[in-house]
């Protein structure tokens, strides 16, 4: 359709009658305004962490109090990562919370340039990194603040934290030991 | 029960690139150009659909896209529909599910076609798309992507093994320059010399922009039927010998050692087995190279060079015609781009033109009877090998 044979403003085509009568906007007094209109829910990277939407809720009361835990199935004392709430082992759904230490030491890192994704464009550069648990069979991914990517080496060690996102939600991230 | 001979007796795919093209046009593009390259083809022949798709929801809005896409290609199965998702490796899935239909006697004659529209006009949009393909609530909210995690292989294979960036850049440089020979490919008319390649930008370090695939919009379509129909389409058809493929892990914290792809070995392992054959019989192998270090471990892992040392492989031009083995002559996801649900489709396409010769001569493998398809999808946790032998008049 070439720019001169589309209509810029509404044009009534077609036979009204043909499908039925056509409303009369001018009559009758003018309409309420509409409610609100509730917008979308975005679903964004951070889990949703409430007790109505997870049961696993009781990570994220840890998280506010500053330890980043997991579960820990029992029966096989295997700790699993992310917490969970079936063992993929056994398969019991009674699994219990344990605290993660702390401490770990960068198995590998990088550091996202460029290309990030909605939300952390402004957070660019930022490193990642694997870090080995001092303690625990776990390599967990995260972001590692505290030092310029260029300035990470690998075997270094970082501490976990846990932080306010701001709407009230928290999350866990690494940190560079001073 | 019997398992049936299966054929992929043509296919085609579309420039890939940035196109001026939506979903549904790209679908409908593909489905012209498949009638077009095989004009035996009828449309009332087709019993079977599987569409490789990895995100139309995300990318294009779209749901129910195998329907979507049949009617843009004028089809309409009567046996089988369905989408196959599996990010990267989505193509693949969708023949490997043909395969299962046909050779199960559930179908007959299946189009196994690939449609992906990744570039839209907020980047930012895509990129958040690419990252839900990790564990979008544990890995994702720190900026888990396919980039910063190959570039984490990437720095293990280099402290494990001295793997240097001029080897990865050698792996680029001869996919790009396959690629120059192939006018469907996104790069088709763009040169990159090893010098200019260690010039480029760095993304995650240490991978550079050319260490990298492209965010790309395309499609890609094949033919594949049951043992007593090939007589119908081709005398040149490629018959599929062997699959495999493995599921390791999902969440990057599972991932075990970066270097060492057991998921890769399982997957080749069963492949190989199933047609009989043993990793040196490979003529030529479109492998995944999403990124230059994913090459150098898959020719590891595929038993082509010995562990650690694929990045010496590629620099002695081992993966080069006239090499061991010729990886990645149609250019590769570095040279063509990458069209998640696409790829797999295109590496099967150049599997069928490279036994029925009709590449150009700069990528043309000599004489090929063996070749080998493989998909990586997310990150490197799931593996999916595919092998042909060529078939017909020789």
């Amino acid at each position: 359709m070439s720019a001169g044979t589309r209509p810029h403003r509404s044009r009534a085509t077609g036979t009204p009658a043909a499908v039925g009568p056509a409303s009369t906007p001018s009559a009758g007094p003018a309409p309420a305004p509409p409610a609100r209109e509730k917008r979308p829910f975005l679903l964004d990277f951070f889990p949703l962490q409430t007790s109505d939407q997870t049961r696993l809720s009781k990570f994220f009361d840890r998280l506010k109090e500053g330890a980043v835990s997991t579960t820990r199935c029992p029966k096989d004392q295997v700790l699993l990562w992310p917490p969970r709430t079936a063992c993929p082992i056994c398969h019991g759904e009674t699994l219990e919370w344990v605290d993660l230490p702390g401490r770990g030491h960068l198995y590998a890192f990088s550091a996202v340039l460029g290309g990030a994704p909605l939300g952390m464009e402004s957070e660019v550069p930022f490193a990642v990194g694997l870090v080995d648990l001092e303690g625990a069979p776990l390599r967990l991914f995260g972001r590692v603040e505290g030092r310029p990517w260029s300035e990470l080496y690998i075997g270094q060690p970082v501490r976990l934290e846990s932080y306010d996102i701001g709407d009230g939600r928290w999350f866990y991230r690494f940190r560079t030991e001073t | 029960m019997n398992v049936r001979d299966v054929a992929l007796v043509g296919g085609t795919t579309t420039k890939f690139g940035i196109r001026s093209s939506t979903w549904a046009e790209l679908a409908q593009e593909v489905g012209a150009a498949l009638f077009r390259e095989i004009p035996e083809l009828r449309a009332e022949d087709v019993d079977s659909f599987f569409l490789g798709a990895a995100e139309p929801e995300r990318f294009a809005f779209q749901s129910h896209v195998a329907p979507f896409a049949a009617e843009q290609m004028g089809l309409r199965p009567h046996r089988i529909i369905q989408r196959t998702e599996l990010a990267c490796a989505s193509g693949q899935s969708a023949i490997r599910s043909a395969y299962a239909a046909i050779a199960s006697g559930l179908s007959d004659i299946a189009v196994a076609v690939g449609v992906e529209k990744m570039n839209l006009p907020s980047m930012a949009e895509a990129n958040t798309s690419m990252a839900c393909v990790m564990d979008r609530a544990w890995d994702g909210p720190h900026g888990a992507t396919a980039p910063p995690f190959f570039a984490m292989v990437a720095q293990r294979h280099q402290l494990e093994y001295g793997t240097t960036e001029d080897q990865m850049a050698a792996v680029s440089e001869k996919n790009h320059r396959f690629a120059n020979s192939n006018p469907e490919a996104q790069f088709y008319e763009k040169k990159f010399s090893r010098d200019k390649l260690l010039r480029l930008p760095v993304v995650a370090p240490p991978l550079r922009l050319g260490d990298c695939s492209s965010m790309t919009d395309g499609a890609a379509a094949v033919v594949l039927v049951a043992a007593e129909f090939v007589r119908s389409y081709t005398d040149r058809p490629a018959w599929i010998r062997g699959t495999g493929q493995y599921s390791n892990f999902h969440n990057l914290a599972n991932a075990g050692s970066l270097t060492d792809w057991a998921g890769l070995r399982h997957a080749a392992r069963e492949a190989f087995a199933r047609a009989g054959i043993g990793a040196d019989q490979v003529d030529f192998a479109e492998v995944h190279d999403c990124f230059t270090i994913s090459e150098i471990i898959e020719y590891e892992m595929f038993g082509w060079a010995a562990p650690g040392q694929g990045g010496r492989f590629a620099a002695d031009g081992q993966a080069d015609v006239g090499g061991k083995v010729v990886v990645n002559p149609r250019g590769g996801l570095l040279g063509c781009g990458h069209p998640l649900g696409a790829t797999g489709i295109a590496q099967a396409v150049e599997v069928h033109r490279q036994f029925a010769g009709t590449v150009p001569l700069a990528r043309a493998v000599p004489d090929p009877e063996w070749a080998l398809v493989h998909n990586l999808s997310g990150s490197a946790n799931v593996h999916s090998v595919m092998i042909y032998q060529r078939g017909g008049a020789a």
